[in-house]
């Protein structure tokens, strides 16, 4: 359904950034680039600034300095609502009231294309049912949202967003409350999408097992500041982690696994 | 079988809206029969019926009367109090999605802080200009509710913020008005009556004034749905599919305290529907404006039609203002409800 619009590449690029409130600076002197081709993580430790370069880049909150660029035009330039047919962000603080039904949410993702007025068309019925489908939740569809696992509640926000057609999806920490394989069944998703509808894809995750394992590029910030970006080999190093977290560990490859493993040295 | 139901979920909640909203308005017409029918005095249907619909030059004397008490005393009573309800439960669930909070309710924006405060000063201080206290009373609310946004203006207006700084002139103007009421102790008739929302005396003057708000006021809440279901999803969410979430929040509080105010400076204070209503159709019907907005108006109708009937009924020779008897069987009813409802909750 998007293969079309694979042709067109969106590009996001943040150029020095300066990201606060009044005095107290957030994050500095910040430069993001964004690919749609590709799973961007990014990482760092609490209160290090990651989930607010998220929110700045998608417009979530305001910057101070710098800019952000959207396939060349300044996104403060552009209309909100153009914006969120393009970008799709789904926050890490969401709250629906408790009797919304499944698909009645998602379809709330459909009102960045919506005339003032207008009704869901049979366009919008198809797309809904579409980013249902591949989110595993056409089934819940008649469900209220709190009848259904908090995993699958994910993916019917997920869902709500992807209704949007973003070219990229911002997602913050979404594995964040969930158990374990809960955490793995939204990474799998996150990525089936990645590859099979070629939409972008921007995280922020605390798991660092988890970025490792799904990211292409990897952006770590330490207090406010870019400490290095990459692929997930070149960036996740006991060094890195040394420096970022305080953390020692060791980087190990495991024969028949594509990616290495995180082996931490201060719990043995 | 169980399968088939399931998909006909969604069928099954339209048709029990369209039977809830069909049953209020029938009973918005049967009430309102009956309340032109009962008060002090009784006429049988039938004598109503005559006086009314019947040639003016064949009437008796009697049914002349009895047509002037229907068509000069009941009926406009009647319309006032299907109108007002309609905008105050239309104002109080816009006010909700606003402030994302069950509590709001057109109080907390100060517009009746800020219409008892204009009434106040015009009974009490310049008597002379009783005759335009609707005109005064409307901007008195216009202006608090203005002031609380402009005091909770820091980068945007967050719910918390629009609150406090609502109880910070809610407490000051309240000051104000008992000071002025404590000087004025001896001359309190009128201040009285503003202040408990009485719809005592309402000729077609007062409908041709109000049904122009209503019907302005009703139709621009209505285009605010769609907004008022995005801010229940969260800022982020809301800014996220494309809403300018400042922007909404000041309309959709300018259109809430439009409605407000324009029945406050008409029948005075009247508080619990703005504040029940809303969630009693929330329990009944959802959290979608879609549905929810509309169920509110019909049903603030019959609850004031209601409430307007039984008081200045419930006392024979004596009436009670419809604002005190909202107030004492709201809140019972108002309990019942959330104890028989008890899986109502925020999500």
């Amino acid at each position: 359904m998007k293969a079309d619009n694979n042709a067109i590449k969106v590009h996001l690029v943040a150029d020095s950034l300066e990201i606060g409130y009044g005095d107290h600076v957030i994050v500095e002197n910040m430069d993001v680039e964004i690919r749609k081709d590709r799973i961007t993580t990014i990482i760092g430790p609490n209160g290090s600034g990651k989930s607010t370069v998220l929110k700045a880049i998608t417009r979530l909150i305001r910057y101070q300095k710098g800019s952000v660029m959207l396939d060349n035009r300044d996104i403060l330039t552009m209309k909100p609502k153009e914006f969120a047919r393009i970008i799709g962000v789904l926050p890490q603080v969401h709250s629906a009231p408790a009797d919304f039904r499944v698909k009645e949410l998602v379809s709330y993702g459909r009102m960045p294309h919506q005339k003032l007025l207008a009704g869901l068309n049979a366009e919008d019925e198809r797309i809904i049912k579409w980013a249902m489908e591949a989110t595993g939740t056409w089934q819940f569809r008649d469900k209220s949202i709190f009848e259904i696992s908090g995993g699958e509640r994910q993916r019917v926000w997920i869902a709500t967003v992807l209704a949007q057609q973003p070219e990229i999806l911002f997602l913050d920490e979404p594995t964040t409350y969930l158990d374990i394989a809960h955490q793995l069944d939204t990474m799998a998703l996150v990525k089936r999408l990645n590859r099979e509808t070629g939409i972008g894809v921007v995280m922020v995750l605390h798991d660092l097992t988890q970025a490792l394992e799904i990211s292409d590029h990897i952006i770590v910030i330490k207090n406010g500041k870019k400490y290095s970006e990459g692929t997930p080999q070149q960036v996740i190093t006991p060094q890195m982690m040394k420096d970022v977290y305080d953390v020692d560990c060791d980087i190990i490859t495991v024969p028949g696994r594509e990616k290495p493993l995180i082996a931490y040295k201060q719990l043995v | 079988m169980a399968k088939k139901l399931k998909r006909n979920r969604g069928s099954v909640k339209l048709l029990r809206v369209g039977l809830l909203w069909t049953f209020l308005i029938v009973m918005i017409t049967v009430l309102s029969l009956v309340a032109v029918n009962i008060g002090s005095v009784k006429f049988p249907v039938s004598q109503i019926f005559k006086s009314v619909f019947s040639d003016r030059s064949l009437l008796t004397d009697e049914q002349a009367v009895i047509r002037t008490i229907v068509m000069n005393l009941r009926l406009p009573r009647v319309i006032i109090a299907i109108l007002i309800g309609a905008c105050l439960s239309a104002s109080g669930a816009l006010l909700q999605a606003v402030m994302r909070n069950p509590l709001a309710d057109p109080g907390s924006i100060g517009v009746s802080a800020g219409a008892g405060t204009a009434a106040i000063t015009v009974l009490l201080i310049f008597p002379n200009m009783t005759t335009a206290l609707p005109v005064f009373a409307f901007v008195g609310a216009a202006f608090a509710c203005v002031l609380i946004y402009l005091l909770a203006w820091q980068d945007g207006v967050s719910p918390v913020r629009i609150i406090l700084a609502g109880v910070a002139i809610n407490s000051v103007l309240g000051a104000y008005n008992s000071l002025l009421q404590l000087m004025n102790s001896d001359n309190l008739t009128g201040v009285l009556a503003f202040m408990n929302g009485s719809l005592a005396g309402m000729s077609w003057t007062h409908v041709r004034t109000i049904i122009i708000y209503s019907v302005l006021g009703i139709a621009l809440a209505m285009l605010c749905i769609r907004h008022a279901n995005a801010l229940q999803l969260g800022d982020e969410m809301a800014k996220n599919l494309g809403v300018r979430v400042n922007a909404a929040r000041i309309a959709l509080s300018a259109v809430s305290a439009f409605l407000a105010a324009a029945t406050v400076s008409v029948v005075g204070m009247i508080s619990f529907v703005g504040l029940v209503v809303p969630h009693i159709s929330r329990m009944l019907v959802g959290s979608d404006y879609k549905v929810m907005l509309p169920t509110s108006v019909l049903m603030g109708s019959v609850t004031l039609l209601v409430a307007d009937t039984i008081g200045r009924t419930i006392v024979p020779g004596m009436e009670i203002p419809v604002g005190i008897i909202m107030s004492v069987c709201g809140g019972p009813f108002f309990l019942y409800m959330l104890r028989k409802r008890g899986k109502y909750n925020e999500g």
